[in-house]
């Protein structure tokens, strides 16, 4: 089941293309990575799932029906340019975006002095956000971002601004967001995160959706059926065995080589092919290809 | 539109402003500043009233000396017989001759005499003119005397005229009422700059706040839980009730100020003087002619100025100046305020509006500046159409206000205004829905007029 299904949506400034009949299935209670690059249209999608602005055509579905503006409360958006009223108390701020997405005062300050101390961040509350250094003012926008427990996290860059513990802190929110239920969207330069949190991804270069799909699915799919092999011993013979070696590096009578198995082979036979050959195996994984490496290949290559 | 969200944003907008220490200073120093415009000239003439001077007279022409009389600025001391040099020589502020006046003897020929003042410091203006005119009265008998007609002096007394005007208006009912056209002045004039004061400070307040949103891009999660129009409305309208709040301490403020004032002047005399006035004025079966000819009288014995001021003020209808006040200043701020929120989502930082607010801003003066002519022809033809052209209108019509406007006109301004502010604001609504998303480059009437038509 879809929380979102974007259809043919299409969008145009003046001349400029932005989107360009996109159509994105977002499966509930995953989190699914909106990649792209810079210009590329997410921003653009992103505004139009949240209404801020209107496609020219297709449309958007949200559980099952075509998204309303009531539907907007269920979501939680972080945009990539976020900031807070610099003169503003922190406490009073939040309780002002909590209200907005529907709370009453007096449960958005419940939650949030909640979520306060779960940051332990409750000496804040009552300071102006200028005197907040922009860590600080991030994790506050975090904050203010899921208190009205959205059905849907829409989160643009939601680690930049953060030291390495802070960004694993955010990192540990969402996951643990995803398991109470809710669908996190993640728009992100960060491919290390992506491979560690995305589920499903879509990637939309120059306002086309180039690809969409589970994560481990397209890794597969873009790899080179290759293998890595460690072993000790002498240097392999691939005289009548079903793969080629792409590459052997010898360190000490420690290999540490690439062997190509083609497409649809079987990874029992080259093993069974390897073990008959009386090769010392140390290792042997299947080699996948970096989600940078993916990102880049199909960027450049469009 | 949803309703509750812009409540939720009016009272935001209202609240952060209106526990600023600046809404307070506003609030409770402009009034008292004002106060002390109205009272330090008065005090200034009070204060800088000279001492007495003494001036010793040698009048060789023995026809001045007589005309010489003291005042409280200065006294004269009949010095006839001394030498000029020795009392020139006594001349000191210490043992108190303040300067020596000589008159020369009277000239059959110019029919004139020469008056000479020796002072050590220099005496003043005020004492120079006491002298000149004491002693152009002299020459003046003189030459009638010459003349020798017979009870001269009594036909010139005669001849000589002072024409009091005063200023009735006329009720439906036929009423007469004494007024005074310089408090209608007064009034049109504080009412134009007020309102103008208002509309430029509280719409700017807007745009300013719009642009603080974009800045310090707090307007993209905003957007994100409210429609644009609710955003841009709730905060027209939190700023709006801003307004009106500062207007009603003032107006609490301006009672309690004339209350305690109130207790150190009679008010009641001044105004019993003047009812009197009015009622002998209006007293039915009287002949026209002759009842503000009885009223003129009784108001010239005492003061006439005055009680003219007195009896205007208190005729004047407040309830529908403050009416028209709050219904223009709040049709004029909506619709200044809606392009000036259009201009701030166009920007990123005030230094950048100053190009795209001319074409707001220069309206605005204009309008200022008719209406601040407009008391001197309070019905010509430019203060008309002034006050029917909605962008100058709030001003104009306010200062036209307290001379009396026609309802039609009114009824026909005020709609008129309406309109455009409907009209306006559905313009600045869209351009503002775009632009406040619009960031980094600097945004020219070309891209505004580019969102305008963007759905």
């Amino acid at each position: 089941m879809s929380i979102i299904s974007c259809r043919d949506v299409r969008k145009t400034f003046g001349q400029k293309v932005a989107l360009d009949n996109v159509s994105i299935e977002i499966p509930e209670g995953k989190i699914f990575g909106l990649l792209g690059p810079n210009g590329a249209g997410k921003t653009t999608l992103i505004r139009i799932i949240n209404r801020i602005t209107m496609p020219d055509s297709g449309e958007i579905i949200f559980n099952g029906h075509p998204i309303t503006q009531t539907d907007v409360e269920r979501i939680g958006y972080l945009p990539e340019e976020r900031g807070l009223y610099r003169k503003m108390k922190v406490g009073e701020q939040a309780v002002y975006f909590a209200r907005l997405k529907g709370m009453s005062a007096h449960d958005a300050q419940q939650e949030l002095k909640k979520w306060f101390v779960h940051f332990g961040i409750q000496q804040w509350w009552n300071k102006k956000v200028e005197e907040l250094s922009k860590g600080m003012a991030q994790k506050v926008q975090f904050i203010t971002t899921v208190v009205h427990k959205p059905k849907l996290l829409i989160l643009d860059e939601p680690f930049s601004g953060f030291d390495p513990v802070n960004a694993q802190l955010i990192r540990d929110e969402i996951l643990r967001l995803k398991d109470e239920g809710a669908t996190i969207v993640l728009s992100t330069h960060n491919m290390e995160s992506v491979e560690e949190l995305c589920d499903e991804i879509a990637l939309i270069n120059k306002s086309r959706l180039v690809i969409t799909g589970g994560v481990d699915e397209i890794r597969h799919k873009y790899g080179n059926n290759n293998v890595e092999l460690v072993y000790t011993g002498n240097a392999l013979d691939a005289s009548g065995s079903p793969f080629k070696v792409i590459s052997d590096e010898d360190q000490m009578g420690r290999h540490t080589a690439v062997l190509s198995i083609g497409e649809g082979a079987d990874t029992s036979a080259v093993l069974s092919d390897l073990l008959a050959k009386g090769v010392t195996i140390n290792s042997f994984r299947e080699l996948v290809p970096r989600m940078n490496d993916i990102f880049i290949k199909l960027v450049t290559e469009e | 539109m949803n309703f509750r969200n812009i409540g939720v944003i009016i009272s935001r907008e209202y609240m952060t402003r209106v526990r600023k220490k600046s809404f307070l200073v506003i609030t409770f120093v402009v009034p008292v500043l004002m106060a002390l415009l109205c009272i330090v000239p008065s005090v200034i003439m009070l204060m800088s009233k000279d001492k007495c001077k003494t001036v010793e007279v040698l009048d060789e022409s023995g026809i001045v000396l007589p005309y010489l009389t003291d005042s409280d600025i200065v006294v004269y001391k009949d010095c006839t017989g001394i030498d000029l040099d020795s009392l020139k020589a006594g001349v000191s502020s210490e043992n108190g001759n303040d300067a020596v006046l000589h008159i020369s003897a009277y000239d059959p020929q110019t029919r004139n005499v020469t008056a000479t003042v020796y002072s050590v410091k220099p005496v003043g203006i005020d004492i120079k003119e006491d002298i000149s005119s004491k002693a152009e009265d002299a020459v003046e008998e003189c030459r009638m005397r010459s003349y020798d007609i017979e009870n001269l002096d009594v036909i010139m007394k005669e001849i000589k005229a002072d024409v009091p005007v005063a200023t009735y208006t006329l009720g439906e009912d036929g009423q007469e009422k004494i007024t005074s056209s310089e408090v209608y002045m007064i009034i049109s004039l504080v009412l134009t700059m007020v309102i103008y004061m208002f509309i430029a400070m509280f719409s700017g307040m807007v745009m300013s706040s719009v642009i603080e949103e974009k800045s310090s891009k707090v307007v993209e999660v905003l957007v994100s839980s409210v429609k644009s129009i609710e955003l841009m409305f709730g905060k027209i309208i939190g700023v709006a009730c801003v307004a009106l709040t500062q207007f009603f301490l003032w107006i609490v403020l301006a009672i309690v100020l004339i209350s305690v004032a109130g207790m150190f002047v009679d008010f009641d005399s001044l105004s019993q003087g003047a009812q009197q006035m009015t009622q002998m004025a209006s007293v039915p079966g009287m002949d026209s002619v002759a009842d503000p000819t009885a009223a003129l009288m009784q108001a010239t014995e005492d003061n006439p100025e005055l009680s003219a001021i007195i009896s205007t003020l208190r005729d004047l209808d407040y309830g529908s100046i403050i009416f028209s006040f709050v219904v223009y200043f709040i049709l004029g701020y909506l619709l200044y305020a809606s392009l000036f929120a259009a201009i701030g989502s166009a920007v990123e930082n005030e230094g950048d509006s100053n190009q795209l607010q001319m074409p707001v801003t220069i309206p605005l003066l204009i309008g200022f500046f008719i209406a601040f002519y407009a008391f001197k022809a309070p019905d010509s033809q430019l203060a008309f159409w002034g006050s029917m052209i909605p962008f100058t209108s709030p001003m104009v019509m306010l200062a036209r206000i307290p001379f009396g406007v026609p309802a039609w006109e009114l009824a026909l301004s005020i709609g008129l205004l309406l309109i455009t502010f409907v009209v306006f604001a559905w313009i600045s609504a869209r351009i503002y829905k775009v632009g406040i998303l619009v960031s980094g480059k600097k945004s020219t009437f070309k891209d505004l007029w580019k969102w305008l038509k963007q759905k």
